[in-house]
């Protein structure tokens, strides 16, 4: 017992001293000039980028760090210069939330305007939040078609959602004709889409009682009901992985690891919806740098994000990532690149760009995800009336939108 | 006198360093709640709300309506049946874990707690996807292999209640084991020693003796597994209603449920008048119970 | 009873051991089977607990392609310092409450389990309000005092609980035999409350373990991340993660518990014998 005792009392000795050991950095010294951003992205993508940034050493020194649980930390330490990052490097999606927190600041004080035009006109609609421009896009991503040539050929592919559906009921490719996370909101939004509705409008009210959201969710149904019951990622990637599946729908993320499982993968545009004509539509993200107001109100360091930002217009960096993880660039003259004109899911998710709709930047779209959610599960797994839980969906998210305030 | 005086202060100068800590960690975040459910701290007054006296605790009590009501009904009952399940299975296995004979009971003991050697959210999804996948799950393919039907486990209300259930147990029941076996050691052996292999003997044994004996022990411990099955998010959120992986039971505790109906308003000053109103909730809750098992002891 | 019988029962209690013992590690089993399985996927849908192309490739990602050393070290001061300091606290505490009289003693007891009614959802905000304008934000020493106060509660509770079954007149004994406050303190009580302090030692020692919410939102960098923050990143989500890698770092975090669980059994016996001085 007195050893233990004499053991604790050694451990806390040596511990304490050592505890502090994890430094903050402060600003106002010599040397370079010290930017942290934060990120949440895979390591191919986070070396491409720090490679690119330490090209401005040594007058400006820029440290990538991950940070899990990003967006909860932001609105943490989002104001506080000791603790918040200069930058971070995220979707487009969390910044009207920040932004009516007060903690970004608009990088049009830091980018030429004219610069902007060389971006896909998408990804600008993306990052413009009530007029102003939050982010300084570098790639974006967007759900894909794609296939396993073992069951679908490619002149199986289908045009329309129609088409599909007949491969679905006729068998040709399987128990699972096609397959997607059907009851999740960022999947379904494509069908949503398709049919010209929407989840939330651009002022903030919810659309999921609009008749055009009540016939995609009536008419997805028949393709719920062909797939397993399930919906979630695990589940569909790994039926699709393991050729149970003949087709689905996801994101670039997932080539890798389904080509690494041996699959001959096509990849394909979206169906159009037959009634419509218009087709499935889904959300994208782009992915780029946001400059808190902490660093831009800096004087030590606004120029040191100048630069920084200046880095990004320039096409290399695009196609250097698409190079390293197949990302889209967002500026356009990356694509004037061969390697990534024959690229062909950059190509794709370049056309898909063109019909595919931004996810909501408006805070009101945080609580959306959610009710939509539910609204799903609702309809495609406990068989309510799509309808009856349309209005109380509409009825939740109102008021849910309601004590935002 | 003087000596009971310094009884006192010697008291408090024992407990001072822990009531410090408690109180800038446990305590102090519930005085802050509590002022900030008087606010309007939103995202839109971020960094520059400023006191709005009660009107985010009448806009809460929207909350509080049936489907709250429903919710408080399951978590009642959901703390319950975790408590029983929990207590006699604890109970019985620590008693036999302590039989004198056992010679492997280290062992065995410790690969019991492997269940808790993992962060929780761990377990979560191992059970979520590994166990009661409908397609691939290790459920499911034994079912299977039995020449049965698959089953979606988590996908109605009963059967989905149950599976959390069970993967609660499943992570509480080393700690509760773990309890109960301090609890005999620390208790005269003859209470209960050898006594398991005799049979019914054993059970008058534990009811007559070995409970009470041990009781004092372990109440902390039990009444605070009872909070805290009450207050239980993680296994319920992550098996049935984690974004994207919803199974399509409609199960809510009283957390989940104040979760997804004021939490993800970002409004932090809603969401911790919600917050206050829970806590009270649940101290009126526990207050009228204590006063009830008193009255029902005299 | 008769030698073979009692025997007989030994044994079928050993079947029945070995018996739940695997139901209960079956998720675990199935983790590391996936953990060794060379194949990338989730899982087959024809599992089985020994997979067909074994591969050791996982643990090799995830001990050298990661700082999971570094995670390692962190985790351990973080562990150590937090069940030395806790117990530190606790252990006064506890016998102030369980064997001094004073007033507000009844008060104190209860209104610390009450605190277990506060959802504390919402605590993070607080906490970081505090810390941050003393700079134990980014820091261990920040992670401490969260955790040793989170613990705290339990710690007093369960110690006292503990303590109030130790007789008291073993240290009147001790007392008329000349030992001061503290030497019946140290000598007495806490060799014979041995389990207590294990169990309550154990129960800090597992929730610094596995807390992540606090280390990933209060630490910065991956070089100050925690075993479970560091674990917590490599989730096998959507757009990361590969199961086999994770399933491999779940493995490897536990187990370090599990030793130290097995090396504490042997002192979880309690400084009482039987029929020795109750009554």
């Amino acid at each position: 017992m007195k050893r233990l005792w004499l053991a604790l009392a050694a451990a806390i000795f040596i511990i304490l001293p050592s505890c502090d050991s994890a430094v903050v950095p402060t600003g106002e010294q010599d040397g370079p000039v010290e930017l942290t951003i934060w990120h949440d992205k895979e390591e191919d993508v986070a070396a491409v980028l720090q490679e690119a940034l330490d090209r401005l050493q040594p007058g400006v020194a820029v440290r990538l760090e991950r940070k899990s649980g990003l967006t909860e930390a932001l609105k943490l330490v989002g104001n506080n210069p000791g603790a918040a990052p200069d930058l971070y490097f995220f979707a487009h999606d969390k910044m009207g939330v920040y932004a009516e927190m007060g903690i970004l600041a608009p990088i049009t004080g830091f980018v030429d305007a004219e610069d902007l035009n060389g971006f896909l006109p998408m990804t600008l609609e993306a990052v413009t939040y009530k007029g102003a421009i939050y982010q300084l896009p570098i790639y974006f991503e967007t759900l894909l078609f794609m296939y396993n040539r073992a069951l679908m050929n490619d002149s199986q592919v289908p045009a329309t959602t129609e088409d599909l559906y007949q491969f679905m009921a006729s068998g040709a490719g399987g128990r699972f004709g096609f397959i997607e996370q059907h009851s999740t909101a960022y999947y379904s939004a494509g069908w949503i889409h398709g049919f010209g509705g929407g989840i939330v409008a651009d002022d903030g009210t919810p659309l999921l009682n609009t008749p055009e959201t009540i016939a995609a969710l009536e008419y997805h149904l028949k393709f719920v009901k062909r797939m397993p019951g399930e919906g979630e990622y695990a589940t569909v990637n790994t039926l699709f992985r393991e050729g149970r599946a003949a087709s689905t729908i996801g994101g670039p993320w997932l080539i890798p690891a389904v080509r690494q499982s041996g699959i001959d993968l096509g990849l394909a545009k979206m169906p159009a919806v037959a009634e419509t004509g218009l087709p499935l539509a889904p959300y994208s993200g782009v992915q780029g740098l946001h400059v808190l107001r902490v660093a831009a109100e800096n004087p030590a360091k606004s120029a040191a994000v100048k630069e920084v930002l200046a880095l990004l217009l320039n096409p290399n960096l695009g196609i250097a990532m698409a190079k390293a993880s197949g990302c889209a660039p967002a500026l356009l003259t990356s694509y004037d690149d061969d390697e990534v004109k024959n690229d062909e899911m950059v190509m794709l998710m370049r056309e898909t760009a063109e019909s595919a709709v931004p996810m909501p930047n408006i805070p009101e779209m945080d609580v959306m995800w959610n009710v939509v959610g539910n609204l799903l599960a609702d309809v495609n797994m406990r068989g309510r009336d799509v309808s009856e839980a349309a209005a109380d969906a509409q009825k939740q998210a109102e008021a849910l939108i309601l004590a935002m305030r | 006198m003087g000596k009971r005086r310094y009884g006192a202060l010697y008291a408090w100068l024992a407990l001072a360093p822990a009531l410090a800590l408690i109180g800038l960690i446990v305590v102090f975040p519930i005085l802050y709640t509590g002022y900030i459910s008087l606010t309007n701290m939103n995202i839109y007054h971020w960094f520059t709300f400023r006191i709005i006296g009660l009107r985010n605790y009448i806009n809460a009590l929207f909350v509080f309506d049936s489907g709250f009501l429903s919710a408080l009904g399951v978590t009642a009952l959901w703390t319950a049946l975790n408590m029983v399940f929990q207590l006699t299975v604890a109970f019985v296995m620590a008693s036999l874990l302590n039989i004198e004979k056992l010679r492997y009971r280290k062992v065995y003991k410790t690969l019991l707690m492997f269940p808790w050697a993992m962060p929780g959210y761990v377990s979560i999804l191992l059970w979520r996807n590994g166990m009661f996948n409908s397609q691939f799950g290790l459920l499911n393919q034994w079912m299977e292999r039995l020449g049965l039907e698959p089953v979606r486990w988590l996908s109605g209300d009963v059967s989905a209640f149950l599976s959390s259930m069970f993967v609660n147990l499943w992570l509480a029941l080393p700690f509760m084991i773990l309890i109960m076996d301090g609890a005999l050691q620390s208790v005269d052996r003859s209470y209960y020693e050898s006594a398991v292999i005799e049979g019914a003997g054993w059970f008058k044994r534990s009811v007559s003796l070995t409970i009470p004996a041990i009781k004092p022990i372990i109440a902390p411990a039990v009444v605070i597994t009872l909070f805290t099955t009450f207050k239980q998010f993680d296994v319920i959120y992550l098996l049935t209603r984690q974004a994207g992986a919803r199974t399509g039971a409609n199960l809510h505790t009283v957390l989940t449920y104040a979760y997804e109906n004021a939490f993800v308003t970002n409004n932090y000053g809603f969401s911790s008048a919600v917050s206050m109103i829970l806590f009270f909730l649940l101290i009126g809750f526990s207050l009228t119970t204590k006063l009830r098992a008193r009255r029902a002891a005299q | 009873m008769n030698k073979t019988a009692k025997r007989a029962g030994l044994l079928l209690l050993n079947v029945f051991f070995i018996a739940v013992c695997f139901g209960v590690l079956v998720p675990i089993l199935y983790a590391f089977s996936v953990s060794l399985n060379a194949q990338n996927s989730i899982l087959g849908t024809d599992f089985s607990f020994i997979p067909r192309a074994l591969t050791l490739e996982n643990y090799r990602a995830v001990l050298f392609d990661r700082p999971v050393l570094l995670w390692l070290g962190n985790t351990v001061t973080l562990a150590l310092s937090s069940v030395c300091i806790a117990m530190l606290v606790a252990v006064p505490g506890a016998y102030s409450l369980s064997r001094l009289r004073f007033k507000g003693r009844k008060s104190v007891f209860n209104g610390l389990i009450l605190l277990y009614s506060f959802p504390a959802i919402l605590s993070m905000f607080a906490i970081y309000r505090l810390l941050s304008p003393i700079g134990l934000i980014n820091t261990k020493a920040g992670l401490i005092i969260v955790y040793v106060g989170t613990m705290a509660v339990f710690g007093l509770l369960n110690l006292k609980g503990y303590f109030d079954s130790v007789p008291v007149e073993i240290e009147e004994a001790a007392q008329i035999d000349g030992a001061n406050g503290l030497q019946t303190v140290m000598l007495i009580l806490l060799p014979l409350a041995k389990p207590a302090l294990i169990v309550t030692g154990m129960m800090v020692l597992i929730y610094v373990w596995n807390e992540y919410i606090y280390a990933i939102t209060f630490m910065t960098g991956a070089d100050n991340y925690t075993l479970a923050a560091g674990l917590y990143s490599l989730q096998a989500t959507e757009m990361s993660g590969s199961w086999p890698v994770f399933a491999a770092a779940s493995i490897v975090v536990s187990l370090p518990i599990l030793a130290v669980f097995f090396a504490t059994q042997r002192f979880m016996v309690s400084g009482l014998t039987a029929g020795g001085v109750k009554g």
